[in-house]
């Protein structure tokens, strides 16, 4: 076959990116990790905090609280199905690695809101900040997760706050995307009535448009939460903690069963964070009428 | 209250450079080809009086919205003035600081909109407090303010639910109280009555004319309704392609439209609500009247199409009896005769006065009542004029006075 015709033809002109990509992490590592190493001071904080919290809870404290929060919430179902969910993940002994993975989840999704909800607000008052946003983001969302795994274990080191830090590079796009679109779709008249008041850029945005854009704030919360959730999973590769660690080793070791309970208790989890949550944007939208 | 000094408005690339094409006289559609630019606003120049209601009357896309906004710089004037008297003298809307701008904007103009621009998240009492929290109004107060103002719009005990729950008449009457509120002098509606059902919409153009009976604010008024603009107006502005093509008050220009453009408007407007007696009237010295003899210090004239009904007029104008197929009748105030009984057919032994200010429709009901001579006079009560049938008919269908006057353009 004539060398037109296959891939022999790029051999001449070879581009060395995979060089360059490792040059590149491995000039940042030797030069900037510590810098690297000091942003995990305030999620190592956050983490710590939450997690000594719900650990430290009473599972039947825990219980009970969430039980009643979905009540109000979401009603008597999901609340029956809440209680039942967390009842079992204690029965398999899952309590404490479901903890680990809460903590995880919660320590990203705050993280996320601090720095997602601000980029959300500035891409929505400015087209070229959103312009440069975007393909940040769509890099951020779409770059497989085991792909980003290995330079975060060589700026990060290994470990839960490596994990958590992935996951919220993982989890951050829909939040800043949703905030961005909410606050886009403010209706024009309502925000032309607001500033024919005299309201100042600052009431605009507090009395209307965020409070307006809130039901797709929530919706970009919801999905955040749930991308948190997969990943934080994922992330026991690196040696991260919680309900991905018997998954992981389960399956290192082909102990099926274990890997199984820990599968089941994520999949609980998620559902029961997606209907609390979902639960809150409804409550927002229903808040804010036709 | 606002002087509004030859304000220009060009949407476009090289605002400038269209301005002074402009002004070299060229069309806009030489503007446009050259620049790019569209003319919003030409030249317009007006004077609005405190207490006044002004309606500025046109077609979309006549500029008229465009125009309300330069007033708050919702939309920024490329040139011109826009003086807005307040406490401490006039300042000029358009050159004002931002912090400046927000301050006119809560104090002193307050705005309606055709979309109401409520805040659905907000209820009621909240929305019509809103411009009063941008001010800085303490929160008992806003709120009291907030209730008062509602029950002076007719929807005191409405203030808790959201505006979603309310019809639309009661999402603009809750707009309308949100401007109210603020105790701004000057008030700008922008078509705040288009999106409503014809019936809301008449209901709420009695209520505006109540409320502004008992606030007495400064209105500028936009509307593509000649029916409303002449209902609602003290003085009217037809606008077209961006300019005043009239101003004047509302029976003049049905009365006199000075282009085709506005003639072609009035040519569908309903005058029996705005055209005068006085207008409508044949005075006693016109042709159309004969002088039958002449009495001591007194005189009895006829109208030419009823000779057979015999007016006499004192020499100072008032008017002494009028005699009907040689009996006497009875001359009645046209508010009185309403007050009675239908009468089965007509009378023909009494008629109806009015004043000069009642409308045509005011003389159709005397018609309606008395198959006589319709007779109009001053505040002394001195005679006006006559009017028959023929007057009455003439009125409606050319929208003009006795023919005595032609001068208007006709469509």
């Amino acid at each position: 076959m004539s060398a037109w015709l296959t891939d022999d033809i790029f051999d001449p002109i070879r581009i060395p990116l995979d060089d360059w990509f490792s040059d590149a992490i491995n000039w940042l590592t030797a030069n900037y990790r510590p810098a690297f190493q000091s942003l995990k001071v305030p999620i190592e904080f956050i983490l710590d905090g939450v997690n000594g919290v719900l650990q430290w809870l009473p599972p039947i404290a825990f219980i009970v609280l969430v039980g009643f929060l979905a009540w109000r919430w979401a009603g008597w179902r999901i609340a029956a199905f809440t209680v039942a969910a967390l009842v079992l993940i204690g029965m398999v002994g899952l309590w404490s690695l479901t903890m680990v993975t809460l903590s995880m989840v919660t320590a990203s999704v705050l993280v996320c809101l601090i720095l997602g909800l601000p980029l959300g607000i500035l891409a929505a008052r400015s087209d070229r900040f959103q312009a440069f946003l975007r393909p940040v983001l769509d890099v951020m969302q779409t770059t497989p997760a085991f792909v980003y795994l290995v330079p975060v274990v060589m700026l990060f080191s290994i470990g839960t706050v490596a994990g958590v830090i992935a996951t919220i590079i993982f989890a951050l796009p829909p939040l800043i995307r949703l905030t961005d679109l909410g606050l886009r779709q403010v209706p024009e008249d309502v925000i032309e009535a607001a500033e024919a008041f005299g309201s100042s850029e600052r009431e605009v945005l507090f009395k209307v448009r965020l409070p307006l854009a809130l039901p797709t704030i929530m919706a970009g919360v919801n999905q955040t939460i749930m991308l948190a959730l997969s990943m934080v999973v994922i992330a026991a590769l690196i040696g991260a903690g919680g309900l991905g660690r018997p998954v992981v080793e389960g399956l290192n070791a082909l102990r099926i069963g274990q890997a199984g309970i820990g599968g089941l208790a994520i999949v609980l989890v998620a559902i029961v964070l997606d209907r609390l949550t979902q639960a809150l944007g409804e409550g927002s939208r229903a808040g804010r009428g036709g | 209250m606002i002087r509004v000094e030859s304000l220009h408005k060009v949407f476009g690339p090289k605002p400038d450079e269209a301005l002074r094409l402009l002004a070299e006289g060229r069309s806009k559609d030489e503007i446009r080809e050259a620049t790019g630019d569209v003319i919003g606003v030409q030249d317009v120049s007006f004077e609005l009086k405190p207490g006044e209601f002004f309606v500025i009357m046109g077609l979309s896309g006549s500029g008229k919205s465009t125009l309300l906004r330069c007033i708050n710089r919702l939309i920024a004037p490329t040139s011109g003035k826009v003086w807005l008297q307040t406490e401490e003298g006039e300042v000029d809307v358009a050159q004002v600081g931002p912090a400046e701008l927000r301050r006119l904007r809560q104090d002193h103009l307050a705005m309606v909109f055709q979309r109401f621009g409520l805040l659905p998240h907000r209820s009621v009492r909240d929305n019509v407090a809103y411009g009063l929290e941008v001010q800085r109004v303490g929160r008992a107060e806003r709120l009291r303010r907030a209730d008062e103002t509602l029950e002076m719009v007719g929807l005191g005990g409405w203030g808790d639910v959201l505006p979603s729950a309310l019809s639309g008449g009661m999402q603009q009457r809750v707009g309308l109280a949100r401007a109210i509120a603020t105790g701004a002098k000057v008030l700008l509606m922008d078509e705040p009555f288009s999106a409503l059902d014809p019936l809301i919409k008449v209901q709420m153009q009695d209520e505006m004319i109540r409320l502004q009976r008992q606030l007495g604010r400064t209105i500028l008024f936009i509307t593509h309704d000649l029916d409303e603009a002449l209902r609602l107006g003290d003085r009217i502005a037809i606008m077209d392609d961006g300019r005043f093509v009239q101003v004047g008050a509302p029976e003049k220009i049905v009365t006199e439209p000075r282009t085709p453009y506005v003639a072609d408007f009035v040519a569908h407007a309903d005058p029996t609500g705005v055209i005068t007696a006085g207008t409508v009237a044949v005075p006693p010295d016109h042709e159309r009247v004969d002088v039958l003899r002449h009495e001591p210090g007194a005189r009895v004239i006829a109208h030419r199409t009823q000779a057979d009904v015999e007016i006499e007029v004192a020499d100072d104008g008032r008017v002494l009896g009028m005699r009907a197929d040689g009996a006497s009748v009875e001359l009645v105030p046209l508010d009185t005769l309403l007050e009675e009984e239908t009468p089965t057919s007509r009378y023909r032994d009494r008629a109806a006065v009015l004043r000069v200010d009642r409308t045509l429709r005011g003389l159709l009901a005397a018609r309606n009542l008395c198959n006589l001579p319709a007779l109009v006079v001053d505040e002394q009560e001195r005679l006006v004029g006559l009017v028959t049938e023929r007057e009455i008919i003439h009125a409606i269908i050319e929208k003009r006075g006795h023919d005595g006057d032609t001068n208007g353009v006709t469509a």
